[in-house]
């Protein structure tokens, strides 16, 4: 069980949250970019073995949208990593 | 062995649901609600009126049944500017009480909180789960207050009543 921080109302069991999926890329330009690009851009789910940025919706709670980074291998919440910031 | 508590079911209140920053709110309301609570999941009170702050731009007013009306002629909530949103939710809750000494615990069975006092103080008042299902829980004397949506209010209570039946020995 997490203990997801949300910025209303701070540390929350998980289970008044609803998962709402990895934070993907922005939406390319599909004139600009490849094909390529363009099926990866709408099929490809990121799913890294590490960090990940998600969306959790505080659905039992206060009704907040808020990202966290967690860690696919230990399921930790951790910081955003380095190069990120 | 029973748990040491009270359970009863207080039905409906008169409860208001505002939406809007909190100075178009007061600009609009500031005179009929108590004032408004300023930190996240605390509550004020005042002339029979109670409001919690249970979101962003989010609060809840509260009144006894009765005040109804009254409260809904003060608000005029067809009649606010766009940038607030005044809405009588009055029959989507059904309220219960919890107390006596053995309230935290049975709360504690419904609801994944930590209900300490020195974390879950006399003002706090916030939505969570009770059972799984959205509720909004507040400490009251004695013990504790949850509202769910009102037509989960008599599963709600069954499962309440199971859970002060089976304190362990
Ligand atoms: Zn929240």
């Amino acid at each position: 069980m997490l203990l997801i921080p949300c910025p209303f109302c701070g540390a929350r069991s998980e289970s008044e949250f609803i998962y709402g999926g990895p934070v993907r890329a922005a939406r390319p330009d599909p004139n600009v970019v490849s094909d390529a690009d363009w099926v990866d851009y709408l099929t490809v789910v990121p799913n890294p073995l590490g960090p990940v940025q998600e969306h959790w919706w505080h659905a039992r709670g206060c009704g907040e949208w808020l990202t966290i980074w967690r860690d696919t291998r230990t399921h930790d919440i951790v910081e955003a990593p380095d190069e990120i910031e | 062995m029973r748990y040491d508590v009270t359970l009863q079911r207080c039905g409906l209140s008169a409860v208001f649901d505002l939406k809007g920053a909190a100075d178009a709110l007061r600009n609009w309301a500031g005179d009929m609600l108590p004032p408004l609570p300023d930190h996240p999941n605390t509550r004020t009170g005042g002339g029979g009126v109670e409001l919690y702050h249970i979101g962003r731009k989010h609060w809840l007013a509260r009144a006894p049944l009765a005040q109804e009306e009254v409260l809904e002629a003060q608000l005029k909530p067809d009649a606010c500017p766009a940038e607030i949103s005044i809405v009588r939710v009055s029959d989507t809750l059904s309220f219960f009480r919890i107390t006596g000494p053995d309230a935290s615990q049975v709360m504690a069975i419904a609801c994944p909180l930590d209900l300490h006092e020195t974390v879950f103080g006399a003002d706090a008042v916030t939505y969570s789960e009770l059972f799984g299902l959205k509720a909004l829980v507040l400490r009251c004397e004695g013990g504790f207050e949850c509202a769910v949506e009102q037509s989960f209010g008599d599963m709600v209570e069954d499962y309440l009543t199971l859970s002060c039946r089976q304190k362990p020995v």
